[in-house]
């Protein structure tokens, strides 16, 4: 059976197994993501580029969809539920979280409640699938310290390595900005500008990550100078 | 290495033929050399220029102008297609020429095509060869859909991907007219070739819904057809990474826009031995074995027999 590309499914869409591990999925995100780029010389011709627009945010879509834990799994959930509408033959779990739980990040107590509530696998999914479209964490993480943007890197199950290979950023600098190692760290617009690429890759607010770090960066700057 | 799927493979007759839309892209090239291979692994294989209008497979060969080509078939100057076979110097590879002297030759009509075709399947090779012609004729299409493998060819440009697909699209529409025979529906599958057509007929997918809603059986048909359809895919002159991945994308957008599974048999990468060779009129594999180019062929070879293609593990 034959399926239109809006109704491909996310595991369709980035053509990997729905078994495949995060570590697969982000590898053909960044392959699925370059093939259908809007300059992509294989597909100018078949593509309008409405609809080529419409395709790359689809696949943004699909990407934070998989690889965060608890959208995939609300995901899987409502792919289920439709498929069992459909009489089709079921989606098979994805294999349980490779990765090491991360430790909470420093919360502000009140999205605390919320986020764990969010994290409730089975209650209501079927019917609401992701809630929140843009991103679903950073609005919880009351300030973005190094040790929150590990947090919030490990949480998508991604290395140091993978952060480096999307960003062009060197790894010795991501792991200065997660260890805030302030006087390591290159001149202030470098880091800005690694800053809000690195927020982009994990799917973050670039402007608020940057600030939030800028002002702690300057903070210990400030007291140097005294 | 030859192992036991090899084997196997090589043991039945087959009719490949080779198309790409675009001129000038390497077809005659890739069917000459990929013959030559064919024959060095011990098999009967004969080359058959199809490009009735601009034929020059005999060239890359390194044979000069044949005294007998297609077209003293075609106008039954012989009575059989064995009379226009043509030995080369190369041990178990034969040619036939395309046609050269006669204006109609390039155009034959439906007895000549049909009669051309028939002949075709009774020839006695373990390899049939077909080198097509530029463009997106009714007589290139139906070469192409006679095959048992279709291969497109295309540049890592825009203009012959562009051809490329413009070419496995009316590929599959011409064969979808082959298997309905409602004549309304006919006038559908004519109506959707046109890219700007009134019904709204983009994609494989719409046409088989306006189908299914004229006659659900033949709709589902269609459907049948489109996953059966599996044209291959080379990338010749490849210079970088990113022209390798070109054809991965075109697999991919192919799946996802037509349906149409395209499998990629590999690449070929650009070197100056290839434009070398034709100017000294000696074939590629012949002159320059050990050349890249050559090696990227062994391994398409490799991958037709073995009915494989090429893995995303070639990128990383």
């Amino acid at each position: 059976m034959i399926k239109k590309i809006e109704n491909l499914n996310y595991y369709e869409l980035l053509e990997v197994s729905p078994r495949a591990t995060k570590q697969e999925i982000h590898k053909a995100y960044e392959r699925i993501r370059r093939v259908y780029e809007p300059n992509s010389i294989a597909l100018y011709s078949l593509f309008t580029p409405e609809e080529s627009a419409a395709m790359h945010r689809r696949i943004e879509e699909a990407y934070r969809t998989l690889v965060y834990e608890d959208n995939r799994k609300r995901y899987d959930a409502s792919l289920r539920a439709r498929n069992r509408l459909e009489g089709e033959p079921e989606v098979s779990p994805p294999p349980p979280n490779i990765m090491p739980d991360a430790v909470q990040p420093a919360y502000s107590q009140s999205s605390e409640s919320h986020y764990i509530k969010n994290a409730e696998p089975d209650s209501q999914v079927a019917t609401e699938h992701r809630q929140d479209k843009t991103s679903p964490v950073d609005s919880l993480v009351a300030e973005f310290t190094g040790p929150a943007i590990k947090i919030l890197r490990e949480q998508r199950g991604l290395t140091i390595r993978n952060i480096a290979d999307i960003t062009k950023v060197g790894s010795r600098y991501l792991e200065y900005i997660e260890a805030e190692c302030f006087n390591k760290l290159p001149p202030r617009p470098y880091l800005r500008g690694f800053l809000a690429i690195y927020a982009k890759a994990l799917g973050c607010n670039p402007e608020r990550m940057t600030n939030d770090f800028m002002k702690r960066y300057d903070a210990t700057q400030q007291q140097k100078l005294k | 290495m030859i192992d036991s799927t090899l084997q196997d493979a090589l043991r039945k007759k087959e009719i490949w033929a080779i198309g790409g839309g675009k001129g000038g892209i390497g077809k005659s090239l890739l069917t000459g050399n990929i013959g030559i291979y064919l024959a060095r692994l011990k098999k009967r294989v004969l080359l058959v220029d199809a490009d009735l209008g601009g034929a020059n497979l005999h060239t890359t060969l390194g044979i000069g102008v044949p005294d007998v080509t297609l077209s003293d078939f075609l106008n039954r100057r012989v009575d059989s297609i064995q009379d226009v076979i043509i030995k080369t110097s190369i041990p178990n590879l034969s040619l036939i020429s395309g046609a050269q002297d006669f204006l109609d030759a390039a155009n034959p009509n439906f007895a000549q095509k049909t009669r051309l075709l028939r002949h075709l399947e009774t020839l006695d090779a373990d390899y049939v060869l077909l080198d097509l012609g530029a463009g997106t004729s009714f007589n290139i299409l139906d070469f192409f859909l006679f095959s048992d493998h279709g291969i497109l060819v295309v540049l890592p440009e825009p203009t012959a991907i562009e051809n490329a697909y413009r070419f496995i699209k009316s590929a599959f529409y011409r064969r979808f007219k082959r298997v309905v025979t409602n004549q309304g529906i006919k006038d559908l599958i004519d109506a959707a070739m046109d890219q700007k057509n009134s019904m709204g007929i983009r994609t494989p997918y719409d046409l088989i819904e306006h189908v299914k809603h004229v006659e659900q059986e033949v709709g589902e048909i269609l459907e049948l057809e489109i996953m059966k359809f599996k044209p291959k895919l080379i990338v010749n002159q490849v210079r970088t990474k990113n022209d390798i991945q070109i054809g991965f994308a075109m697999k991919s957008a192919c799946q996802k826009y037509f349906g149409i599974n395209l499998e990629y048999l590999g690449y070929v990468e650009y070197d100056d031995c290839v434009w070398q060779s034709i100017r000294s009129k000696r074939p590629l594999t012949v002159e320059y074995p050990y050349s890249r180019p050559s090696r990227c062929i062994e391994r398409i070879v490799h991958n037709l027999l073995k009915k494989e293609q090429l893995s995303l593990s070639v990128l990383y």
